[in-house]
């Protein structure tokens, strides 16, 4: 197992990439030009929720704010709430707004606002307006709540017929949906005006015409595969790098493994060489994911393990008589998921199994890609566990023991096999400064200022 | 009771300063933990002979891992366990000692012969690491920590008074803390009042007055304190102009409300000029018969102006920031430079002396422990406090930087 030290994520995330904002203060103006591949079709957090989580945030944040925030040490931080507090046994939440804050119709945020926009992602909570903030009674306890409320699902929204208010540090000034969001910095956002004049999102764009944009200098903020990272680095491009934060697993889609079919699930895990894989097919980035939540958030996922034993998983698979055939699919777009199908198809075969990859369907295992955007451990857990359609982990207290059992409940489940833990990559040009680096690959462009140098 | 020259000398000061404020950065105590651990583990194995293995997966230093080892073996023994090899163990027992972002994570994993191994956690919040200091090359930068906070810091002052008496100027508020028993305690609060959203990079600076005891700068909003001793402040809208240096220099600065940097209008002027290109910090250097000012502008340039001429110098390697001391070092004053790092290192600050136009260093870069945020030269014009935000911790801490004379 990898020594891990967090100074040396602090340095990957921060630090390493070279994007950490220097001594040279910041500068207004200019347009930061952006290229990414989601086609999202509405502007409405609640619609983002289709698309991946890290781009899903990121759009999100531009236009709308939540009541609190993380920082990327996983403290909570105020933003659209100025203070809370939660009642003893953690089951009532107390929010005070910020006063004097406008969505971008002109319209004040008011206690009444941000109970209807919170009501209308979460049915189960009962929400109050009161005169200068807001109270959520819950039906079970949550010590977790304010590190809830900063998920993007949890943004503050004023919805109209056709149209969605935000509070923001930017506002619409051009949607084209699926192919075009140019967002304009907001004068007077309450957390300072943006240092860049406007931000022009080209959406839809593959990877390559991603690379050929930032190569003719027409773009200052690419997507970059995690497989491709360290290539373009070391090609001297500008790239960023948050934590490993995007799991990639195995998950079962039976509901309930039979006996016969766990024996199978832990000869296929055995079978799992990834180390071959992270050399090979993912060019020496990502780590190796024996648990669900990466090392750097639980500190403990170094006990789960990533062994690849092919002699114990024949023996394991020799326990059955008789092994279906099991298809696994995975997203089809998505070449590095393919790849690492048939490499775990490969493998299985050297155990006695039979993996058959598929391009359409849901198979009896699929190949899965999905992010984490809480470092709230409590908050990855239950988030993940629902975006797998797993079952929810029933945790009730925030202790990390507690959390333990549940992920290692989880696992032992036979429903998930995680894979491996990568980085979300950006490409950036030189003349973008500020951009600091969030372990959760977040934007934070009303921080980004534009330098003058050339691409 | 505000007197700055009063019966604590700055030396004094600074010890005091210096002894509490460095006192968390000690190597910690890990008693608690280390009980908690012994106990899980001993509840679990009960006293027999296991082997005990310890294994670091944390930033945490060796002269802490051993401790810990030596400390955790004494508790197991002292519980009744008899500590023995593995392959004379009735249970092996190996700690690891891990990490998330907000807690050191012990880890016990306890294995008694061919059952589903027992785990146990215990979980420690983590200490902020201290920050090294470099040697010096002909002056030496002393930086000594004055405060850190969660919340950004924009200035701090010290008022050498007894006790002695901090005042922290942060977004929210202007907050004055004393000394008192080893402990700071918050003496008075003040909302700073502000109608109009801060802007970003939001600046603000503390000057310490002879007539009032302080006087607070942010954009677009003046604070002063009524005459006498005690932090009682009023605050208003205001566009008039900032010091930009100390009490011994005066040259004012127009401050953009909206924005980060001075406007480049001047009160009373540099000789004839009375504009100068936007900038974000300037530094006097006294000449004989006149003030030669250096300034950073918003363009990436260097000034240096005389109140005759303007010239540009190219230092692609300074920062924004710059501060002026007044000391018995070298030529006797000296400019504080922050570095234009390219963020895969620290913000440093810098030295330098201006034989003629050209800067020359006399100090190692002294490196802060994140980027900086903040420098400013103090009231006494001899010091300077110079504000990062720590990398490891994500807190902002206030630094005094004093020039010692180097060999």
């Amino acid at each position: 197992m990898r020594h891990f030290d967090l100074r040396l994520l602090a340095a990957s995330s921060l630090v390493l990439v070279g994007l950490a904002h220097a001594a040279r203060r910041p500068q207004y103006g200019g347009t930061l030009h952006v290229a990414i591949a989601s086609t999202p079709s509405s502007l409405d957090p609640a619609a983002l929720g289709q698309l991946d989580a890290v781009t899903c945030r990121n759009l999100s944040s531009l236009l709308f704010d939540t009541l609190v925030t993380m920082d990327d040490f996983g403290r909570i931080r105020p933003a659209l709430a100025l203070n809370w507090q939660a009642h003893p046994g953690n089951q009532r939440w107390q929010f005070r707004l910020r006063p004097g804050v406008a969505f971008d119709d002109g319209s004040l945020l008011t206690p009444g606002a941000v109970a209807a926009s919170l009501r209308a992602g979460n049915p189960n909570w009962t929400i109050y307006a009161l005169d200068d903030s807001i109270a959520i009674e819950l039906n079970s306890p949550d010590p977790s709540l304010a590190a809830e409320l900063t998920l993007p699902k949890n943004s503050i929204v004023k919805r109209l017929p056709g149209k969605v208010s935000g509070t923001g540090p930017f506002r619409v000034s051009d949607w084209q949906p699926a192919k075009k969001l140019v967002v304009a910095a907001s004068e007077d956002y309450w957390g300072g005006r943006p240092f860049v004049n406007s931000v022009e999102i080209t959406l839809g764009t593959s990877a390559r015409d991603q690379m050929m944009l930032r190569e003719l200098g027409k773009t200052d903020l690419i997507e970059i595969a995690p497989e491709q990272a360290r290539r373009t680095a070391m090609e001297g491009r500008r790239v960023s790098e948050s934590a490993a934060l995007e799991l990639v697993a195995l998950v079962f889609t039976h509901q309930q493994p039979s006996p016969e079919d766990q024996k199978l699930l832990d000869a296929l895990a055995l079978s799992v060489d990834r180390a071959a894989i992270k050399n090979v097919l993912l060019q020496g980035g990502g780590d190796p994911a024996g648990g669900i939540l990466p090392n750097w958030i639980t500190g403990y996922e170094f006990l789960f393990s990533t062994e690849f034993n092919m002699v114990a998983a024949q023996q394991r698979r020799a326990e059955v008589p008789y092994a279906p055939a099991w298809t696994l699919s995975c997203d089809p777009a998505d070449s590095l998921s393919r790849l690492i199908a048939e490499r775990l198809a490969l493998k299985a075969k050297d155990a006695g199994m039979t993996i058959r990859p598929i391009s359409t369907g849901i198979g009896d295992l699929r190949l899965v890609r999905t992010s984490l955007v809480s470092v709230n451990p409590r908050v990855a857990l239950t988030q993940v566990t629902a975006a797998l359609g797993l079952p929810p982990p029933g945790l009730s207290g925030d202790n990390l023991e507690e959390l333990y059992k549940s992920e290692s409940a989880l696992l032992e489940s036979h429903r998930i096999i995680p894979l491996f833990h990568l980085p979300v990559n950006y490409g950036l040009s030189p003349a973008v400064k500020n951009w600091g680096e969030k372990r959760t690959g977040a934007w934070d462009l009303g921080e980004v200022w534009l330098g003058t140098e050339k691409p | 009771m505000f007197n700055l020259l009063g019966r604590f000398s700055r030396f004094v000061l600074s010890l005091l300063l210096l002894s509490f404020l460095l006192g968390p950065a000690r190597a910690s105590d890990w008693s608690d933990p280390e009980q908690q651990l012994a106990q899980k583990i001993t509840a679990i194995t009960g006293p027999g002979a296991v082997s005990l293995d310890l294994v670091n997966r944390s930033s945490l230093s060796q002269a802490d891992i051993d401790g810990i080892r030596s400390t955790l073996r004494n508790q197991l023994s002292a519980a009744g366990l008899t500590l023995v090899n593995p392959d004379q163990a009735a249970a092996t027992v190996q700690v690891s000692l891990s990490e998330n972002l907000q807690s050191y994570v012990w880890v016990a994993r306890i294995q008694q012969g061919t059952n589903q191994p027992a785990i146990e956690i215990v979980s420690v919040p983590r200490v902020e690491p201290g920050t090294p200091l470099r040697e010096p090359a002909v002056l030496l930068i002393r930086k000594i920590q004055l405060w850190s906070q969660e919340d950004p810091i924009l200035d701090v002052a010290v008022i050498d008074s007894s006790p002695p008496h901090v005042i922290v100027l942060d977004p929210n508020k202007i907050a004055m803390h004393a000394l008192e028993d080893g402990q700071w305690q918050l003496e008075q609060a003040f909302q700073v009042p502000h109608s109009r959203p801060w802007p970003r990079d939001l600046r603000g600076r503390l000057v310490l007055r002879k007539d009032h005891l302080v006087d607070a700068y942010l954009p677009g909003i003046f604070c002063s304190s009524a005459p006498g001793a005690a932090l009682n402040l009023s605050c208003r809208e205001s566009d008039d102009p900032w010091p930009l240096a100390s009490e011994q220099v005066t040259l004012n600065g127009f401050f953009s409300p909206t924005r980060n940097f001075f406007t480049g209008a001047l009160a009373p002027g540099i000789g004839q000029e009375r504009t100068v290109p936007p900038f974000y910090s300037a530094a006097p250097i006294p000449r004989e018969k006149y003030v030669l000012w250096v300034l950073t502008g918003i363009d990436g340039q260097v000034r240096e102006v005389d109140g005759v001429n303007v010239q540009t110098l190219s230092r692609p390697g300074w920062g924004s920031d710059m501060a002026s001391t007044k000391t018995s070092c070298g030529s006797g004053s000296q400019v504080l430079v922050s570095s234009n790092s390219d963020g895969a290192t620290p913000d440093t600050v810098r030295a330098y002396e201006f034989p003629d136009r050209e800067p020359v260093p006399v100090s190692q870069p002294v490196e802060l422990g994140g980027r900086i945020t903040s420098l400013w030269t103090e009231s006494s014009g001899s010091t300077a406090v110079v504000v990062s935000r720590n990398w490891e911790t994500g807190k902002y801490e206030a630094f005094r930087l004093t020039i010692a004379c180097g060999q």
